[in-house]
């Protein structure tokens, strides 16, 4: 299949860039009913050939250049031969006459399909207005971030400042990062995958908190994958896929979470395979979360599949240690609640698997702390979470696991990993299965020696240092370790 | 009026005089240079009623007088002139006659009552500052001030005398160079901004000396520059000069202090491979090393390192090799502090002084 070209590559190769009247936009207000941002229908109607060219030109130019030299511009006047920007004062023509006039004219080239003549208007009132009108939006702003996200359907909490970073999730954060920042240039789609309650929708509503925020007049448009299958049931039946397809394909940014649920649903998949390429196509970001990598959805037809894996994945994984002590302290100081360091400890020490759930734990020991008004041990905490520990501890890693684990690996039998045969293509992934063993349960060398063919205490020593000493060395074996580990504790 | 003066005097005032003369001005008297003789100082002023050079030298005067000659004519055949004392009379008719050693020459001049009178400078908001401070500063900003003279509030230096110090500003555009002079007691209400000609602007760094003070002077659209013997007298530019402030990055991200005569040599070596027409060379600014590079096809390319303590991320940045050299070229200190945001946003240069040098990058293979 022939590659279109890339997201990133300059606007005058983009394919079919829409060009949109004003007047189109305006009748596409229904659309945007739920994602609207804009206020009287008067202003968005002159302001459009200015959005659209403004997000044109913070392509081109990068967010600090654009908000340094056009995000205070206006629009004073445009017709078919020139366009007229109002600006602050006499250095915005200056600098921008001497460095960015070639970008001006390829954004405008993409927006209206043809070049204008450039000409200034020193705005007195510009500078001034927007410095008197600064203190009435301050004012504003608490209530419009109470409300946008709710006009988008996102979470006000869920934001980047709120992410903890840590090893696990740097990635994907890195990523989420990027594209909210410069949309549909960097990672087109972005495909965000992990295990329950390890921050795929968290990053999602971030990315669309980000650009709501940003970029003036973008329509963000977040779903779940199960309510575009449900508007889509819907559409059908009330004969109604055109506002269907409008609401969708008119986004800017389109964030679907929970991919996965489209498995087997032949119809949608299809009708999203039509949305995804028109917003491709027409340099709209996409970004899809799921709890698997693209290519292990089952029942996801292979086109979207390829699709998904065209842009970036980015795996979040399980927080290390560090990571979810850091979390719980974040968290704890959202609610506003104090702790002992070693509850802390002992929650991040034995909830591993999902932030969600350390959350929980979190707030039922913060919640039984300040009814009870009793100090916390360790034990009053053990006893106050025995479910989740429970459930938690079905997660401990028994060296058969560990064994069967790394016999596929390796692709050796699981009758060597017992056998006294001791050819290095056997001997060391027995070595490797040894201390694996030692490290994630918590049996004695006598214990995995047995379990291994009845090895003595001093074979497992060795291979431990063995593997050690490799690992220190050998970046390719750290990784497999690494891969190992990470999927018997999963 | 009669004088005798060296002719190595008479030819430095005339050279100074001189440049304030406007070779195609329509006006004969605008041609030619005031003389006045008076005690022991010689006078010697030339205008084109826009810019005024007025500056004494020392003489002899045998009858105080004034008249005016021609200023071009005089100053080359003065210059060309033996080095001895050379005795000047000027008869009724504004006739002078110079004799030097077995030289006699007469040149025909007209009547001083033609000269155009001065502005006044009475009750005119007045600056001291020490001769040093600003021609330094001046060096500092001179080199970014615009050409362009469709940007006519660009073509001069930009004179802010507010707060207690002299900020001088030079942009054209695509870099801008401000430097500052500090510790000036400045009144409120006598607080002036105002932008200097190009012209005036060369001429005062040549009429400013290392010692001693200047007095600025500021009337109605006029300034004047009083350095001692010579005093300089321009018009100023009109309109409002743009807010620079805007162009200065307010966060950076990375900075790194790099030897200046290192770097400008560097610089000039590598630059020489370019044509003028793609002009740029790249710094390459990674870990404790700093390369500079340029390639230029069918001419070829070249590479230089420098040792820099950068530890920041990895930055390219390309610049108009001429442009980033001029400030090399006219500061004084050993090394110069350089701060960037990323690749695509504008340079910083400093030292330690008030100086700041910003520089917008050159987008290199269409990016």
């Amino acid at each position: 299949m022939p590659r279109p070209a890339s997201p990133s590559s300059s606007p005058s190769t983009t394919l079919s860039r829409p060009r949109r009247s004003s007047r189109s936009v305006a009748a596409s207000a229904p659309v945007s009913a739920k994602t609207k941002v804009n206020n009287s229908p008067a202003s968005e109607e002159s302001e459009s050939p200015w959005t659209q060219i403004s997000s044109a030109l913070r392509d081109e130019l990068g967010e600090g250049v654009f908000d340094r030299w056009f995000s205070t511009s206006r629009l004073a006047a445009l017709d078919s031969k020139s366009l007229t920007l109002a600006v602050p004062n006499s250095i915005y023509q200056v600098w921008i006459e001497s460095n960015y006039a070639a970008q001006v004219q390829a954004a405008l080239l993409s927006v209206l399909g043809s070049k204008r003549k450039l000409n200034f208007v020193v705005d007195g009132s510009a500078s001034s207005s927007r410095a008197t009108a600064e203190p009435v939006a301050t004012a504003n702003e608490p209530e419009a971030d109470e409300v946008r996200p709710d006009a988008h359907g996102l979470n006000p909490r869920y934001v980047f400042d709120s992410f903890v970073v840590g090893t696990n999730s740097e990635f994907a954060h890195a990523a989420s990062l990027a594209v909210a920042k410069s949309p549909s240039r960097t990672y087109n789609p972005l495909f965000i995958h992990g295990g329950v309650g390890l921050g795929k929708t968290h990053l999602l509503h971030a990315i669309g908190h980000h650009i709501a925020r940003s970029k003036r007049g973008a329509k963000v448009a977040y779903v779940r994958s199960e309510t575009f299958t449900n508007d889509f049931i819907q559409a059908i039946q009330t004969n109604s896929l055109v506002k269907f397809r409008k609401r969708y394909r008119q986004a800017d940014v389109l964030l679907i979470d929970d991919i996965q649920f489209l498995a087997g649903k032949e119809r949608s998949q299809e009708e999203f395979f039509h949305t995804f390429n028109s917003l491709f196509e027409g340099r709209k970001q996409i970004v899809l979360s799921s709890d698997q990598p693209p290519s292990e959805i089952a029942q996801l037809e292979q086109r979207l599949v390829s699709r998904f894996e065209w842009g970036l994945t980015a795996e979040l994984q399980p927080p290390d240690m560090e990571t979810r002590l850091a979390i719980l302290r974040k968290k704890a100081d959202g609610l506003k609640v104090t702790l002992p360091d070693h509850v802390f400890d002992y929650l991040a020490h034995r909830i591993k698997s999902n932030v969600r759930r350390l959350e929980g734990a979190l707030l039922r020991v913060a919640s039984f702390a300040s009814l009870s008004g009793r100090p916390l041990s360790d034990e009053s905490v053990e006893h106050l979470l025995r479910d989740i520990l429970q459930e938690e501890a079905r997660r401990t890693v028994n060296i058969d696991q560990v064994q069967r684990k790394v016999a596929e690996h390796y692709d050796v039998r699981l009758a060597d990993m017992t056998s006294k045969r001791r050819p290095a293509n056997i001997a060391f992934p027995r070595q490797v299965a040894m201390f694996i063993s030692r490290r994630l349960t918590k049996c004695s060398l006598q214990d995995i020696g047995e379990a291994f063919g009845g090895k003595d205490h001093g074979t497992v020593i060795h291979a431990c240092k063995t593997v050690q000493n490799r690992m220190d060395k050998e970046e390719s074996l750290r990784q497999v370790v690494k891969f190992l580990e990470a999927s018997l504790q999963r | 009026m009669k004088f005798t003066i060296s002719q190595e005097a008479f030819a430095d005032g005339l050279t100074n005089a001189v440049s304030a003369v406007n070779p195609r001005s329509t006006l004969p008297i605008l041609s030619n240079v005031l003389l006045q003789a008076s005690g022991d100082t010689l006078t010697l002023t030339a205008t084109d009623l826009d810019f005024t050079v007025r500056t004494t030298v020392l003489a002899k005067t045998g009858k105080q007088g004034s008249t005016t000659l021609p200023a071009k004519r005089l100053s080359t055949l003065v210059k060309d002139l033996p080095k001895t004392e050379i005795d000047v009379e000027v008869d009724a008719k504004s006739a002078a006659t110079l004799r030097s050693g077995a030289g006699v020459y007469k040149i025909f001049g007209l009547p001083e009552a033609e000269f155009p009178g001065l502005p006044a400078f009475d009750g005119a908001v007045e600056f001291k500052l020490k001769s040093s401070d600003l021609k330094d500063a001046l060096r500092k900003t001179h080199y970014a001030i615009s050409l362009d003279e469709t940007r006519y509030v660009l073509n001069g230096i930009f004179f802010s005398f507010k707060g207690d110090k002299l900020t001088l500003v030079a942009t054209d555009g695509r870099r801008l160079a401000l430097a500052e002079v500090n510790d000036l007691e400045i009144p409120k209400s006598q607080e002036r901004e105002f932008i200097v000609r190009t012209k005036a602007i060369q001429e005062l760094m040549r009429a400013l000396k290392d010692d001693g003070d200047v007095v600025v002077r500021l009337a109605q659209n006029m300034v004047q520059f009083d350095c001692g013997p010579t005093t300089l007298i321009s018009k100023l530019v009109e309109g409002n000069y743009p807010n620079y402030v805007q162009v200065i990055p307010t966060k950076v991200n990375e900075r790194v202090t790099v030897e200046r005569e290192a770097l400008l040599n560097a610089v000039r070596r590598v630059s020489l491979l370019n044509t003028e027409k793609t002009a740029s060379v790249r710094l390459s600014f990674g870990k404790g090393n700093l390369d500079i590079s340029c390639n230029t096809p069918e001419v070829g390319e070249a590479r230089e390192a420098l040792a820099v303590p950068y530890k920041g991320k990895e930055i390219s940045i390309a610049f108009n090799p001429e442009f980033l050299m001029a400030p090399l070229r006219y500061l004084s200190e050993d090394e110069v502090h350089i701060e960037l945001i990323d690749d695509i946003s504008p340079g910083v240069m400093k030292i330690n002084a008030p100086f700041v040098y910003v520089l917008m990058p050159m987008r290199v293979g269409g990016a």
